[in-house]
């Protein structure tokens, strides 16, 4: 589903990404591993097409629409409560808004609807990320080390949003340090260095 | 055009509960007409003169502390990833912040216009022709505002880089509105003013097609 073939990508007059090629099967989920500052979240970036590399060629296999990627750290608008930020998320990414939906994607985290996103915890934003993500129903789906600050619950409610993806068919990328929950998210590992 | 809509309706929501922008937009609005008005004063017939271009410059200079807004939001809350993911061209992204923008403008206008009227005798008894002026004026310094400070967002210097691009590329629309509003103010028929409503109205059009066209390019991630 997710081709990267050959992509060279620099910042300034360093090469992050150096000729990498990966692909990402439909079904599939694949995490990339490897130390700080070594490309993980470029990569990311580059197969969300949010920065184009210098060389190379990214093949989504899904119309962007059907693209969702968790940063590290997810970004919301700290003024909107939890409902607001996936409200008008849902609203602005083209598809239809289902008031009882985006309650029921907040209940299944366990995340209150009214409280301002500015009085979250990091892994209160961290399960809204998963919320959002729940909500759209990605085809492909981008995670900058999705299991930092949450804890044994959030970490399940992770697992179960990538089993949910494969299960529809979809393709599941991510970029982590923790080899043992690469082990237990990715049907495959490919480190990078 | 739902979601255009959408986009500047959640921004001005965002910001009038932040209200960052806008307290210090006010406070400097006052501090500008307070100036001006020490400076010009206290003969009326002075002040009333000067009042066009009190206006104008009071939109203008309080506007440049607003134009920056639209994009500001994002990278205040680290959101711009967020919006340049939304799928579809960024077309619409360039028009929901420039509706945004003209929201604040709009508002921020109505202000100047009654606090000009009240300190600097402006009449206000053509309100509706001053109206369509004002709004002619602000489409233009919008259009311009929303690209580029939606060019300059990332950058850490943009608060500084961004009115020096506006007030270079919006002087002729200012200049048109000033020569309008005066032309009003001086009690000059609509008929007169239409010229300078052709020139706004081009520059306009120039302005928000140009921009529009071009934003998908240079914004990115």
């Amino acid at each position: 589903m997710l081709s990267i073939e050959d992509v060279w990508k620099r910042y300034g007059r360093e090469w992050v990404l150096k000729g990498v090629s990966l692909r990402v099967a439909a079904g599939e989920a694949v995490a990339l591993l490897g130390p700080n500052g070594v490309g993980k979240t470029t990569l990311l970036r580059v197969a969300a097409t949010l920065t184009r590399p210098q060389r190379g060629r990214v093949e989504l296999g899904v119309d962007r629409s059907e693209l969702v990627y968790l940063a590290n750290p997810p970004a919301f608008y700290r003024h909107l409560s939890g409902f607001e930020n996936l409200k008008t998320g849902t609203l602005l990414f083209g598809r239809p808004v289902d008031r009882a939906a985006v309650e029921g994607a907040l209940k299944a985290v366990g995340l209150p609807p009214d409280k301002p996103v500015a009085a979250y915890s990091s892994g209160m934003k961290k399960r809204l990320a998963l919320a959002r993500a729940r909500l759209l129903r990605p085809r492909l789906l981008l995670l900058d080390e999705p299991e930092t600050a949450l804890d044994a619950e959030g970490r399940t409610l992770l697992l179960g949003l990538i089993a949910e993806v494969k299960v529809r068919g979809g393709a599941v990328l991510l970029a982590t340090h923790d080899r043992a929950f690469a082990e237990a998210a990715a049907d495959r590992e490919v480190a990078l260095s | 055009m739902r979601r255009i809509l959408a986009l500047a309706l959640r921004d001005l929501k965002i910001e009038f509960r932040s209200r960052a922008g806008l307290l210090s937009t006010f406070f400097f609005l006052g501090v500008v007409l307070l100036i001006l008005g020490f400076a010009l004063g206290p003969e009326t017939a002075d002040l009333k003169r000067a009042a066009p271009g009190v206006l104008w410059v009071a939109l203008a200079f309080a506007g440049s502390l607003l134009a920056g807004r639209a994009w500001g939001l994002e990278v205040e809350n680290d959101t711009l990833d967020e919006l340049l993911l939304l799928p579809g061209s960024r077309e619409w992204l360039y028009w929901g912040k420039f509706l945004f923008l003209f929201g604040l403008l709009f508002l921020l206008s109505l202000i100047v216009l009654v606090l000009v009227a009240g300190m600097f005798y402006l009449p206000l008894t053509a309100f509706f022709p001053l109206l369509v002026t004002v709004v002619l004026g602000i489409v233009g310094y919008a259009a311009v505002s929303t690209f580029y400070a939606g060019l300059v967002a990332r950058l850490s210097t943009a608060q500084l880089i961004l009115p020096i691009l506006v007030f270079s590329v919006v002087v002729p629309v200012i200049l048109a509105a000033v020569k309008a509003t005066a032309a009003l103010a001086g009690g000059a028929a609509v008929a007169d003013v239409w010229p300078w409503w052709q020139l706004l109205i081009a520059f306009d059009v120039i302005y928000l097609t140009a921009s529009s066209l071009l934003f998908p390019f240079v914004v990115e991630g």
